[in-house]
């Protein structure tokens, strides 16, 4: 006989243990989904950050990275001063504007909203090409796009295009108009899904966008030498740069992780429900089962299998069916953690690289531990029911 | 003849909200070795309380029993447990086998509990299902057996640690005349290969075959 006969006892109903696991099934996703999402932005936006290995990024003072549209003056002497630093590897400037680009219709030309881009291509910072070719260092007249730009203005590599900088919307007059050739298409790394960027050398971008072209930037990423301390390069370069506000990816990632607090509130009451869930499940099915089958109990102490051996089949029973419930409900809560995801990071300003929930392997098995020591656990009290049968009042009921 | 059996002036008495029961009233009884004693009586007489107690699954609440000597009184439950085990078989009127366990399952239980390696008790568990004549159940569930079949798996089961003492309530009660009969043959062979056997019964044709009839009524041995 198997040693774990007891467990033949979920098969004696059978569609009941199988709703029981569907339960268990249904709350083990959802805490997985809870247990991804709390530590998954982080994860996400870090990755996010360091997605080109810029560890440190300079923003205007009291800003971070695209909050605003406050710029950095200076930049020339900004950089200088990055770059003497002995732990700084490359520094990247870039500008963040709204420009329009001309699309040529049937009733003349008409304006489309772009986000532009002011870049140094020779520090890779914000962008992965999909076609053509890069910008040359001293490009003047070569663009990037991305590819919701390209669409919104019908323009492909080796297309030519016009923005306009500095439109006065009172007048439709434009301060600035400039002609370029494209040079590629490229994804641009913190773009929300059907942004229509586009992107080009530094001081075109910042003709477009200011008077006189002033010397400015939205953001300098810097990235640092391998096996620099981060930290310790973040505090030098912020005491170098009073009027900027500097902040190492560390910095960025609790900043976030502020903003979002009421999603890891939601996380955590929504994880907690669901191990409430899945102790009332196995607590109420192997409740049940054992008050249906305690004559049966009685009878095996009265012909002496121990209260010990009673308490375990029992427990192995809520065990059992957590553990199974469990393995359905994280592989659900890996699906559904899709779905869900798609939902979330389409909602607008958010980057289409980001992820609410990333599956990660700790997750997992926090999530599985968890919910298996809820079911174990939630096992306990039917468990004690049983081993603490009366054996005689029992059968004595059971006779009459 | 070796006293397998020892009570001495048993009580029992529940508190009901009604008042208190007095189900045994000072009931003594000795089983020697090899007997086959039968307690009769009506129904609230006391008989299967008092089979409960010598059984160790319920305790008195004055008076003492002694199995092969050991005193029930003062063991603790995991010892009680064990003294079930090897020493006492049972047999209840609703045969109370596990469903989910096969006939030969059913009774390898006991042995499994007293740690019999699986060859010796499977050879063990189909030596017994053949002597109660179910050899070709022996992979049959409880559902797919007779009330009668039962009964004799439970009879199996009862008798799979070689026990001193065999304790029968009402073993006939749930079956129709003519499997009654055949579950008194197998007593009637039982206690002819040496089984000692105290049955509880109304039933008068089982009483019959003992061979001492200890009559209660009210809670006391009516002599």
């Amino acid at each position: 006989m198997p040693p774990f006969w007891g467990l033949r006892n979920l098969l004696r109903h059978p569609l009941r243990s199988a709703l029981s696991v569907a339960g268990i099934a249904v709350a083990a996703a959802m805490l997985l989904d809870m247990v991804m999402l709390s530590g998954g932005m982080d994860r996400s936006f870090e990755r996010l950050l360091l997605m080109r290995g810029f560890q440190v990024r300079v923003t205007p003072k009291g800003t971070l990275p695209f909050d605003t549209e406050a710029t950095l003056p200076h930049l020339a002497a900004l950089l200088a001063t990055l770059r003497r630093d002995p732990d700084v590897v490359a520094v990247g400037p870039v500008l963040g504007t709204s420009v329009y680009g001309r699309r040529p219709s049937g009733h003349g030309d008409t304006l489309v909203t772009l986000v532009g881009y002011g870049i140094d291509p020779s520090a890779q910072t914000l962008y992965a090409l999909l076609s053509g070719r890069d910008l040359a260092p001293a490009d003047s007249v070569g663009l990037l796009l991305s590819a919701p730009a390209a669409k919104r203005l019908g323009a492909a590599v080796g297309d030519t295009v016009s923005l306009v900088g500095r439109l006065d919307p009172q007048m439709a007059e434009a301060a600035a108009v400039r002609r370029f050739v494209v040079r590629g298409t490229v994804r641009w790394l913190y773009d929300y899904r059907g942004q229509p960027s586009v992107g080009t050398l530094l001081p075109l971008m910042q003709q477009l966008a200011r008077d006189q072209g002033e010397d400015r930037a939205s953001v300098v990423m810097v990235k640092l030498r391998d096996g620099a301390p981060m930290r310790t390069v973040t505090r030098r370069l912020r005491a170098q740069l009073p009027n900027a506000e500097v902040n190492d990816v560390a910095d960025l990632v609790a900043h976030f992780r502020e903003r979002l607090v009421y999603f890891r509130q939601l996380a955590l009451i929504l994880g907690t429900v669901s191990l409430l869930v899945t102790v009332l499940l196995v607590a109420t099915l192997l409740t049940i089962t054992v008050n249906e089958r305690l004559p049966e109990i009685a009878t095996l102490r009265a012909i002496g299998v121990p209260s010990r051996r009673v308490l375990q089949q029992v427990l192995l029973e809520g065990t059992v069916l957590t553990l199974v419930g469990g393995t359905v409900g994280l592989v659900l809560g890996l699906v559904t953690a899709r779905y869900l995801d798609a939902i979330l990071t389409s909602f607008p300003g958010l980057p289409a690289a980001f992820s609410f929930f990333v599956p990660r392997v700790d997750a997992i098995a926090v999530s599985g531990t968890v919910v298996l020591l809820t079911g174990a656990l939630a096992g306990l009290y039917p468990a004690w029911l049983a081993a603490r049968a009366p054996i005689a009042a029992t059968l004595r009921a059971e006779a009459t | 003849m070796t006293a397998v059996l020892a009570a001495r002036n048993l009580t029992k008495s529940y508190r009901l909200e009604a008042g208190v029961v007095h189900a045994l009233r000072g009931v003594s009884l000795d089983v020697g070795a090899g007997e086959y004693v039968a307690i009769a009586g009506p129904s609230g007489s006391g008989k299967s309380t008092l089979l409960q107690l010598i059984g160790g699954i319920d305790v008195p609440t004055a008076g003492s029993v002694e199995i092969l000597g050991t005193s029930l009184a003062g063991l603790r439950d995991s010892a009680l447990t064990r003294l079930r085990l090897m020493r006492i078989g049972f047999i209840f009127q609703r045969f109370h086998l596990l469903p989910v366990l096969t006939a030969r399952e059913n009774v390898e239980l006991p042995m499994a509990e007293a740690g019999m390696p699986g060859r010796e008790r499977r050879a063990r568990a189909d030596e017994l299902l053949a002597y109660v004549g179910l050899e070709a159940r022996a992979t049959h569930r409880p559902t797919q057996l007779s009330g009668g079949e039962m009964q004799r798996v439970a009879i199996a089961r009862a008798m799979a640690n070689r026990p001193a003492l065999l304790l029968a309530d009402e073993p006939t009660g749930e079956l129709d005349a003519a499997t009654g009969r055949d579950i008194l043959a197998l007593f009637r062979k039982l206690n002819a290969d040496g089984t000692t056997l105290v049955v509880v019964t109304h039933d008068d044709r089982l009483a019959a075959e003992a061979g001492r009839v200890v009559q209660m009524l009210d809670g006391r041995i009516a002599e």
